[in-house]
């Protein structure tokens, strides 16, 4: 067999996706020892989180290649982690994650770095993956290109909240006894003393007064474990799906810093509830998006005040926005609510918005109000792209005075 | 275990995945007893799988010592080369698996797969094989059918960044859940022999590129008389005589099986740790599905590659029923 004269890593599998041309590369991809070496020595990838995925994606990312890991997590170790989350022993219980799991991989692979840093925010593609059950997804974000969190947040299935009413007056379900007792019996028994999901005497007595109000509407379905996956909103879980998606995050990771294939685009589901099915989808921008969308354009005159400019809001069609509020960057230029950031901010409303936004020739505003749609008011957050004309024509107020 | 319900270990440490498979499951998991052959990437994440699952038992066959391979690869591996000296492949995966959960019995089974008689597979639910010639494949594949009670049978293969999985479990009856109703399904497997002589013309036109692909390198290291992997860039001009021929007798247009798709598998005979974890990961649940009776097993060929991100299921079985 043909032997490479370049020096062979560790890892000879690595050494065949970036040594050697494909026809697959991105267009930035550069084979060769340097590009292995830069990427061992130079990317450093955060993981966030180290439980079901983050255990297995340290791995992952560990073999692959990657020697500068930096992994976060809140949390400390419990038994019910030990299922699925492998780098933790019965005798971690107990102990932080993040410490435990870098431990472990340096344990395995003797040439990595742990820290718990929190990282500053910048823009750089970004891997997510999540998991329920049989069910979970791995996806690529690359700012400007694929659809950013934002675009595709009508993914995500809505939170379960039940209204107040039906807890106190009409439960029909076991989840509703059990919420009964953990949102409102709670506080009435015992006014002052905060709810511990992991006391199990709260627990305990959760599940007791679940069971009472279910034996009175006739509800059957109140378990203890149950109540606890209700109260502390538990999520079934696997290894063997987080093995798949963290897996398949890693292998994105690699082809991202190195560009020895392309990308997946953009967003892989895997579900083997029924059979099993893995299909990628190719999501698009959402040109509205409030975070990654270009925001509706809008043409100014320098000499427009931020209070007529508000009174615009409220009849440009495409916004029809009512008694809105006015953000700019980290500065909020006029609050309608509540009276003490009002009062501080009313002076703003006399003044030209061009400069209150710093005399910038364009620049992004969001703007929060209410809108009227099927006669339902609803409140919401529109981004807006604010262009000036004529910024050369300005007469400086102050200037105008003097010579 | 003792007895038949679950422990109060058992039950804390399982809560999460006794959350969607249930209690029952569970159970039945506990008494089954897995037989898994070549201790390569993906059989190590699938045993990692199934051990965290709780499986009753659990037995390698591996007799090789530690390559280097397996140390930048295979994370079951201690670290310290000094404590590898001496074992075999089986030996160090079973000493890390036990730590995974110490309630699994894993052990190791020295000696040749294949002459192990019959008797011997009797021991076992469930056998997975990875990296074996086409031989070895069908041979262990007969001994297990020629047992009275079903033996389910799984083959597994990564090559580069691809991969593929075989399923044979005989004939299975389990209860389809769809919405509110069950219905009962029988599905009849064929052989891993009868799947790979079904005429390559009968079969749709869709059908995974890989699957055709992977039975050329099979026949091409079998004529050759090599072990499997034991492949390169060489041995392409063969391959892809062999190619032509074998599409000629099967009447099949010759671009079904890309040429770059070859030289990709005769080159990149190493498994690839992620794509190891991804296929490790769905066999995994497969034969958590296969022991527990739940769930729709596949049938009964998955191809996997990171190229596109695609998982793609086969039915290659003969389409003329049986009376």
């Amino acid at each position: 067999m043909a032997e490479s004269t370049v020096h062979q890593s560790r890892s000879r599998d690595l050494d065949k996706l970036l040594l050697r041309p494909g026809n697959l590369v991105a267009p930035t991809f550069e084979p060769g020892a340097q590009l292995r070496d830069d990427l061992q020595e130079y990317a450093r990838i955060l993981v966030v989180g180290a439980g079901g995925l983050g255990c297995e994606l340290l791995k992952d990312l560990a073999l692959s290649g990657f020697k500068n890991l930096e992994v976060i997590d809140m949390d400390r170790i419990e038994v019910t982690n030990l299922n699925r989350q492998f780098l933790f022993r019965l005798e971690d219980v107990g102990k932080p994650k993040a410490e435990v799991a870098a431990r472990r991989v340096m344990e395995r692979v003797s040439e990595y770095d742990s820290d718990d840093k929190p990282i500053e925010e910048t823009v750089k593609p970004m891997v997510d993956g999540g998991t329920e059950g049989f069910k979970g997804h791995a996806r690529v974000i690359i700012p400007g290109s694929t659809p950013c969190f934002e675009c595709t947040i009508w993914l995500f299935p809505p939170q379960v909240k039940f209204p107040l009413c039906t807890l106190a007056e009409t439960p029909r379900t076991a989840a509703h006894c059990i919420e009964y007792a953990h949102l409102i019996k709670w506080d009435e028994v015992h006014s002052g003393k905060t709810f511990d999901p992991d006391d199990p005497e709260h627990m305990k007595w959760v599940y007791t007064e679940a069971v009472k109000r279910a034996e009175l509407f006739g509800i059957q379905g109140v378990t203890y474990s149950l109540t606890q996956g209700v109260v502390k909103n538990i999520i079934p879980a696997i290894a063997s799906t987080n093995a798949i998606v963290s897996a398949a995050c890693t292998l994105e990771t690699l082809k991202l810093v190195s560009g020895c294939s392309k990308t997946l685009s953009n967003y892989l589901t895997y579900n083997g509830v029924e059979g099993l099915h893995i299909k990628v989808t190719e999501f698009v921008k959402d040109k509205d998006c409030l975070v990654c969308g270009p925001g509706v354009l809008l043409e100014l005159d320098t000499s427009v005040t931020l209070q007529k400019f508000i009174d615009m809001l409220e009849e440009h069609p495409k916004l029809l926005l009512s008694k809105a509020s006015v953000r700019h960057q980290a500065t909020n230029l006029y609050m309608q609510a509540p009276q003490v950031l009002e009062e501080m901010t009313r002076s703003n409303l006399n003044l030209p918005l061009f400069e209150l936004m710093g005399k910038v020739p364009r620049d992004i505003v969001h703007v929060t109000g209410t809108t009227s749609r099927d006669g339902k008011k609803a409140s919401c957050l529109r981004k807006l792209c604010l262009v000036f004309k004529g910024a050369d024509a300005v007469t400086d107020q102050d200037m105008a005075v003097g010579a | 275990m003792v007895g038949e319900e679950l422990t109060e270990q058992e039950t804390a440490l399982y809560d999460r995945q006794i959350r969607v498979w249930g209690a029952d499951a569970q159970r039945r998991l506990s008494k089954s007893h897995i037989l898994v052959y070549g201790m390569k990437g993906t059989i190590t994440e699938f045993c990692k799988n199934i051990v965290l699952a709780g499986v009753g038992s659990l037995t390698l066959v591996d007799d090789r010592a530690v390559t280097e391979e397996a140390l930048s690869a295979n994370f079951l591996m201690p670290p310290d080369e000094n404590v590898c000296s001496g074992k075999t492949l089986a030996e160090l995966c079973r000493d890390s698996l036990n730590e995974f959960n110490p309630m699994v019995r894993v052990s190791v089974e020295k000696g040749d797969l294949t002459s192990f008689g019959v008797e011997f597979f009797d021991k076992f639910d469930v056998v997975v094989i990875s990296f074996c010639s086409l031989a070895t494949k069908k041979l262990i594949n007969e001994r297990c059918r020629k047992l009275s009670k079903r033996v389910s049978f799984y083959t597994v293969d990564c090559r580069d960044c691809c991969g593929e999985i075989f399923v044979d479990l005989q004939k299975y009856n389990y209860a389809m859940k769809r919405l509110d109703e069950t219905t009962e399904c029988e599905l009849q497997y064929p052989s891993f022999q009868e799947a790979i002589s079904v005429p390559w013309r009968s079969l749709p036109r869709k059908v995974s590129k890989l699957y055709f692909a992977m039975r050329v390198i099979e026949r091409f290291e079998e004529a050759e008389g090599r072990k499997p992997g034991e492949i390169c860039i060489e041995d392409l001009p063969a391959v892809l005589k062999l190619k032509k021929e074998i599409c000629e007798a099967q009447s099949l247009n010759e671009s079904h099986i890309p040429n770059a798709l070859l030289e990709r598998l005769v080159t990149g005979t190493r498994e690839f740790p992620p794509v190891c974890a991804i296929i490790g990961g769905i066999l995994g649940q497969e034969v958590i599905k296969a022991i527990s009776g739940k769930g729709d097993p596949l049938k009964n060929f998955f191809f996997f590659d990171s190229v596109d991100g695609k998982g793609i299921i086969e039915d290659i079985s003969d389409p003329t029923p049986k009376g």
